[in-house]
């Protein structure tokens, strides 16, 4: 699984879209592998293996427009957390701080320093 | 309470609960009744069935992905055989109460978004309940509930709570504290006055009075999960208003739960999943 995958619900993936990880049925079996190309028929065939949710590959972008991306979801977190100090050398917050940093990992794929 | 004294008391909050609207008598047999396991299984699956809306919004989340389950159940009965009778409770409870309140009278708030925070919070207090192997049943219910107490306030005083949003964004500070410097009193206590007259089990009480103060001598663990489960819903941005904030995070509550940070980076993966498939089926018709 990688970091450019999304989780769209069925009416949302198109023809086209690349699956980001093997499909598998209710009882775990293989329907298609990683990597398959989605085409018409396979999505008309999902609802009848009780399927509303596929994991694709998203959309490549240009360097640029991930810069853009990240440094929109930074501002976004910094705004989340415009309460809490992330300079603050007071010891009684750092489970706050944690959980930033944790975020923030996830959100930009790297650690903030404390 | 007249009408130009702002703050309220927790008697004036009780003396309007009666107003709220009425859950279906079987949703509140099973909130007073979540400590119990001798309930007459079969009674219930009846009286649930009564109530179509309710049995079909069930039916789906049981038949969500969350549950993992290898048959498509398609009564209550069957659901009970699969999940179990706590799982079944649990997911009836869910279906009954996001859709129980209106809150028109106060176009300020936006009720979309607090479903989706107790939502949030709700998945994601179920993923941290697996990881400490507490009862995940008892954590998604106390994290879809805890900030009820807001809904009793809007629905029952919608322009004090106005005054307490203008307030809010006047000031940009926390929405607990906005309450409490409008109106005296907050939605803590409001949930608690709520539990008393709904009769919630103690399990969820606890819940409900701690999440905000998960340290507070007598706080249960319960509370710990919900404190840190609202706070990763704020962070992860799960129900998006623009002027959101991320409460502080207890020390006491973050060390009680003893996770590393694979454990909170697999809890975010996780908690953003379910979130998108619950919402689907609790928040459609809101």
């Amino acid at each position: 699984m990688t970091a450019s995958y999304q989780h769209l619900a069925l009416a949302q993936v198109q023809v086209g879209m690349i699956l980001s990880d093997e499909l598998l049925d209710v009882q775990g079996q293989i329907l298609l592998p990683q990597g398959t190309v989605l085409t018409a028929a396979m999505l008309a065939l999902m609802p009848r293996h009780g399927i509303s949710m596929l994991a694709v590959l998203a959309p490549a972008e240009s360097p640029e427009q991930q810069a853009a991306a990240r440094l929109h979801r930074k501002q976004r977190l910094d705004h989340l957390f415009r309460r809490h100090d992330a300079d603050s050398i007071a010891d009684a917050d750092w489970a706050s701080t944690l959980l930033r940093n944790y975020v923030a990992h996830f959100r930009l794929g790297d650690t903030e320093a404390p | 309470m007249s009408e130009h004294d702002q703050t309220l008391t927790y008697d004036d909050v009780v003396a309007n609960l009666d107003d709220l609207p009425s859950l279906p008598a079987v949703v509140m047999e099973l909130l007073t009744s979540i400590d119990q396991d001798n309930i007459d299984i079969s009674v219930l699956a009846r009286k649930v069935s009564h109530d179509q809306a309710l049995t079909a919004k069930t039916l789906r989340l049981a038949n969500s992905s969350l549950y993992g389950l290898q048959v498509r159940v398609t009564t209550i009965q069957q659901a009970i055989t699969y999940l179990g009778f706590q799982t079944t409770r649990n997911l009836i409870t869910a279906a009954a109460v996001t859709g129980g309140f209106t809150t028109s009278q106060c176009p300020a708030f936006d009720h979309q978004a607090f479903w989706r925070h107790s939502v949030a919070s709700a998945a994601c207090a179920k993923v941290l309940a697996r990881q400490v192997r507490f009862n995940q049943d008892y954590a998604f219910t106390a994290g879809l509930l805890h900030d009820i107490g807001r809904l009793v306030l809007v629905s029952c005083f919608p322009q004090h709570y106005a005054r307490v949003l203008e307030y809010r964004s006047e000031h940009d500070c926390y929405l607990l504290d906005a309450e409490r410097a409008v109106l005296g009193i907050d939605h803590v206590a409001a949930g608690l006055a709520l539990a008393e007259h709904w009769n919630f089990s103690d399990t969820m009480r606890l819940a409900i009075a701690g999440h905000h103060d998960p340290a507070a001598p007598g706080a249960s663990f319960l509370a710990a999960i919900v404190h840190v489960a609202d706070a990763v819903a704020h962070a992860l941005d799960l129900s998006g208003p623009e002027d959101d904030l991320v409460p502080p995070v207890s020390t006491v509550a973050w060390s009680a739960l003893g996770l590393d940070q694979d454990a909170f980076l697999q809890l975010f993966r996780e908690t953003e999943l379910q979130y998108e498939e619950i919402s689907m089926v609790l928040l459609a018709t809101n």
